[in-house]
């Protein structure tokens, strides 16, 4: 039951990370695939200043949770600035450059990793305790989000959205909502980081490279983009599937890039086929093609090339 | 650090350079004329790769019949991108969001197909990496050096050639200018997407089959390692500038292999990262040099009407009817 | 209901019960009586995948095959021995689920596995579940330290790093080393005992360089290694990235000596690389053909079923006594008809404490929680491996 208690706590901490993301990605229109990066931050900072300086991981996480977000200013404001396109080139070097860093680091423990991290939960079934905890964090993150997204904030996304030049042009900033949506977005993946850490009391750069990207993209994209439950579901079914699989008894070897081709295929698949994810649909909206070009400008031949 | 030491420096840097050369221009030329920041060039890097490595590794072919057979997998990969991939979301006016994640996916996903059938340990195209060598002066030069920097000025050379005095590279340019204004003269927006991703197959494969040939790949390093001084050198070269963006990269790989009499080994890698943030914040529109202008170019996603007020905007105009 | 009602109502209810019956499978999985009745089981968390792949397969066949020998000899008390073999990728978070999988699941009363980084990652799981861990060819020497259940067999870098160091500057009268490593847990910690003790012994270290696994251009760096003009260059590597740097050094004209660890004992690096692979000295810690009777047959065994020697020979010599050091605690347990618990198991390591093992001669497990072994050199001559000197 131990281990059905660790699935449980793992599903809860990719819903906050596939929640987060679907905020950025899904809502606000930013393609990045550094979010596994502000996952990091937030699990080390928190797990160094709990470590270092003695600070119970309960403020630790707190303080975890805020570097990821300020941290995410140093990627969106320069890029957003430039174009939103750009945000994408700037993540990728984002996301490798602090990989490559954590990994050399004497600080961060380099190759190695931090061990030994202070617990946030020390109680005989703390397994048990902390998957119940998690489950209500959970919850509460993804009604924050819905609760952000459904009121006057998410109008003035729709807006931005629709037509961004009049939405300049009526004297609200576009970028400014960007940036502030990947703060509260990126925010959450180092809530996320800070609850792992002090949990599982270790912390690699392994965990936070471009498998976890694909994975965090995969769970958005098939869960279904800008929707609220899209990626509670997307990040439940792939954390559970995996899972499933190693039961499979496949030959060991092959397991982990199978995993990968099934997630990248399922992205890919949605992509074509159902964009709006499991649970989009024309009905709830979101998906990916609440972004697609549209609005004033139609080209001639109705688009075809 | 005796001066023949940075000598060597220099030029094994330089012949090191010539694969990033090749993928850059490969970038380039995609985003040009295409118009598509085509990140899947990493996936379609480990196809090239591959079917190398079988051809040679497995099936035991020599040189000539293992490249065709890279050349017909590479070329075949970059055309079914542009048909089933880039094709179909142009018609669906999908956003640019879409065609990043596929392109980026579909990068991850030649990477966990190729460590699923080979496995994830590092492979080399040839039994041994030590090719013969001679010396010039006091520098150590290898066969390898020279067949990378004839294979690529050949093909530069080629492309160049191309792309200013036949009608097909004529076509291409015209289509990269302006699509609608191309295709009313009767020039065939498909074909032109179509040469240019067969194009850059080709240098994609010559490019990684030089990589191959000198040093052992993970199938995860075109994503990690080499597709990113790419994207970097066809930013500073700015958009549009094929060749710029060739010697782009060779500048930055010089600059890579020196940085080593100044920072740490471990440090190293770090550098290509930090240079995308320096090439986006103060060079978002190249680096642009007197004589010409770069014209900027709208991503994927319908041609608008402001393609030619283009230049006076800001970065890349985004797809859609705003700017992002 | 409209269509899309409908639509939406399927496809909603044909998830939730895609995730049920998966939880489902997972929730009988996890409740399910242990396996077939009699086995002694371990665990056992290997790479089978991944860079460091190519020890993890051959190690895994001499386990196999130690267990098969056990149980064809009557096993334990008559009951058979059974391995759990499972692929944790050299990566500390895909170790810790194979791991609770061995804990909770599995039930087993110990298990085995390696790579310092996975090593420290799940020592507390074992420590906090009291479950014996047995750590083979992980030399971090930080292991010692990881806590009561957790033992290695071993020996750690503090013992073959030392006596190198002193071998060259002794023996070789080496004088200034550069000292290249892996950035990873073993690179690291082996090359910083490297140092330290060539530095104790009276040598200077000239250059001190660390590089990332992936790296496959080491030009510069094999530059800055000639500026320093050292007389030995040590590389603490994994397997690929030694062979490129030694190719690059000697392209470029670099005779100098090469030494590494046991990893670099391997006759794919002596093929790859060629005339360059000569005078290259590697440390072992597992017994030459000299020192162990069984070694020859164990070889003929390799080449009958696979043409070669096992990658990383020494490494398999560990990892194929393991499993008697495992039927040995289990004897011992079963023998005063205790419970096969950890705790039990751990007090049969330490009632035990000195075994007489098939591959790796005498073991003897310290109350630091270390292993003192012999450290052999072997120097590449004439395109193989050949003993020149031992320690201790």
């Amino acid at each position: 039951m131990e281990y059905v208690y660790t699935i449980v706590i793992l599903s809860c901490v990719n819903v906050i990370l596939a929640s987060g993301f679907n905020l950025i990605l899904g809502y606000g229109g930013l393609v990045s695939i550094a979010h596994p990066i502000f996952y990091a931050i937030g699990g080390y900072v928190s797990a160094l200043v709990s470590m270092k300086l003695g600070v119970p991981p309960i403020f630790a996480v707190v303080i975890g949770t805020m570097a990821a977000a300020i941290a995410s200013v140093g990627l969106s404001v320069p890029s957003l600035r430039i174009s939103g396109d750009y945000l994408v080139i700037a993540s990728i070097g984002f996301q490798l450059g602090l990989v490559h860093i954590l990994n050399n680091l004497e600080l961060t423990g380099q190759a190695g990793g931090l061990s030994n991290i202070p617990s946030i939960i020390e109680l005989p079934g703390r397994t048990l305790v902390f998957s119940l905890i998690m489950i209500v964090v959970a919850g509460l993150c993804v009604l924050v989000i819905r609760k952000l997204v459904n009121g006057d904030f998410g109008r003035a996304i729709i807006a931005m959205r629709d037509d961004e030049e009049a939405f300049s042009a009526l004297g609200r900033n576009p970028i400014k909502l960007k940036v502030v949506l990947f703060a509260v977005g990126s925010g959450m993946a180092g809530f996320a980081g800070s609850l792992y850490a002090h949990f599982f009391l270790y912390l690699t750069p392994d965990d936070f490279g471009i498998f976890t990207s694909a994975a965090l993209l995969t769970m958005v994209v098939v869960g279904g983009a800008a929707t609220t439950w899209g990626p509670v579901a997307g990040a439940v079914l792939l954390t559970v599937l995996p899972e499933a699989i190693k039961f499979l008894d496949l030959p060991v070897s092959i397991m982990a890039p199978l995993q990968g081709v099934i997630f990248t295929l399922l992205v890919i698949f949605f992509l074509y086929a159902r964009p709006q994810g499991l649970l989009g649909g024309r009905r709830r909206g979101g998906g990916l093609e609440v972004w697609s070009s549209r609005g004033a400008y139609r080209s001639p031949d109705g688009g075809e090339t | 650090m005796t001066l023949d030491l940075i000598g060597q420096l220099a030029w094994t840097g330089f012949a090191t350079a010539t694969y990033y050369s090749l993928f850059a221009m490969a970038f380039a030329l995609v985003l040009k004329v295409n118009r598509v920041w085509d990140f899947a060039q990493a996936g379609t890097m480990v196809f090239a790769y591959f079917a190398l490595y079988v051809a040679y590794t497995e099936l035991g072919w020599s040189v000539v019949p293992g490249l065709l057979l890279g050349l017909v997998v590479t070329v075949a990969v970059a055309l079914m991108l542009e048909r089933f991939g880039f094709d179909v979301f142009r018609r669906r006016n999908s956003s640019i969001l879409t065609f990043f994640i596929f392109t980026i996916v579909f990068s991850q996903f030649a990477i966990y197909l190729a460590e699923l059938i080979f496995g994830t340990e590092p492979k080399t195209l040839t039994p041994t990496l030590i090719s013969p060598v001679f010396m010039v002066g006091k520098i150590v030069v290898s066969h390898w050096d020279l067949k990378a920097i004839a294979v690529t000025g050949i093909l530069a050379l080629a492309l160049y050639v191309f792309m200013r005095h036949t009608r097909e590279g004529e076509r291409l340019v015209a289509v990269a200018d302006n699509p609608d204004l191309a295709e009313a003269y009767g020039i065939s927006r498909k074909r032109a997407y179509a040469v240019s991703m067969a194009l850059s197959a080709v240098l994609l494969l010559a490019g990684i089959y030089l990589f191959g040939t000198k040093a052992a790949l993970f199938p995860s390093t075109p994503l990690n390692r080499l597709l990113v001084y790419a994207v970097i050198a066809t930013i500073l070269a700015g958009i549009g500038n094929v060749f710029a963006a060739g010697i782009a990269a060779v500048l930055l790989s010089l600059m890579q292999a020196f940085s080593i009499l100044v920072i740490g080994s471990k440090w190293q890698a770090l550098l290509a990262y930090i240079l995308i943030f320096v090439a986006i914040i103060f060079f978002p529109r190249g680096v642009v040099l007197p004589e010409r202008l770069s014209r900027l170019r709208r991503p994927a996603g319908p041609p608008s009407p402001d393609d030619d007020e283009g230049a006076a905007g800001e970065g890349i105009p985004a797809a859609g009817p705003g700017k992002r | 209901m409209s269509s899309s009602r409908r639509k939406s109502y399927v496809s909603g209810s044909w998830r939730a019960m895609k995730v049920l019956a998966v939880s489902g499978a997972l929730v009988a999985m996890a409740w399910s009586p242990s396996s077939a009745e009699g086995t002694l089981k371990f665990g056992v968390a290997d790479p089978l995948t991944g860079p460091a792949a190519i020890f993890g397969k051959d190690q895994m066949q001499a386990i196999r095959w130690a267990v098969e020998d056990i149980n064809a000899k009557g096993g334990v008390m008559g009951r058979k021995l059974e391995a759990i073999i499972l692929d944790h990728q050299a990566k500390p978070s895909v170790g810790i689920t194979a791991v609770n999988r061995f804990v909770h699941v599995e039930k087993v009363p110990v298990f085995i596995t390696a790579f310092s980084n996975v090593v420290k990652a799940v020592a507390p799981i074992a420590n906090r579940n009291k479950v014996l861990m047995l750590s083979v060819g992980a030399n971090s020497p930080e292991i010692k330290n990881l806590g009561k259940f957790v033992y290695t067999t071993f020996p750690l870098a503090d013992v073959d790093m030392k006596a190198l160091p002193k071998y060259l500057y002794g023996k070789l009268g080496k004088r200034k080393a550069a000292v290249l490593y892996v950035n990873h847990e073993t690179g690291r910690a082996g090359a910083k005992v490297f140092r330290d003790n060539f530095i104790k012994a009276g040598g200077k270290v000239v250059l001190f360089e660390s590089y990332e696994q992936q790296r496959s251009d080491f030009t510069g760096l094999v530059l800055k290694v000639k500026s320093a003009n050292p007389d030995v260059v040590h590389i603490h590597s994994v397997i690929r990235d030694f062979t490129a740097i030694v190719a690059q050094m000697r392209q470029l004209g670099m005779a100098v000596q090469v030494t590494s660890y046991q990893t670099a004992f391997n006759p794919k690096m002596i093929k790859a690389l060629g005339k360059g692979a000569e005078g290259i000295i590697v440390t072992a810690l597992a017994p030459s053909v000299q020192d162990n009777k069984n070694l020859p047959a164990y070889l003929a065994r390799w080449k009958k079923a696979y043409g070669r020697e096992p990658i990383g020979l020494p490494y398999t010599q560990y990892f194929y006594d393991a499993p008697y050091i495992v039927a040995n605690l289990y004897k011992w347990v079963l023998e005063r008809k205790l419970p096969p618990t950890g705790e039990n198991m751990r007090k049969a390591l330490v009632s035990i404490k000195t075994m007489q093992l098939p591959l790796t001669n005498a073991v003897t497990f310290k109350e630091d929680h270390t292993v003192d072994k012999p450290v052999y050199y072997w120097q590449v001559k004439d395109g193989r491996f050949q003993l020149i000197g031992k320690s201790r």
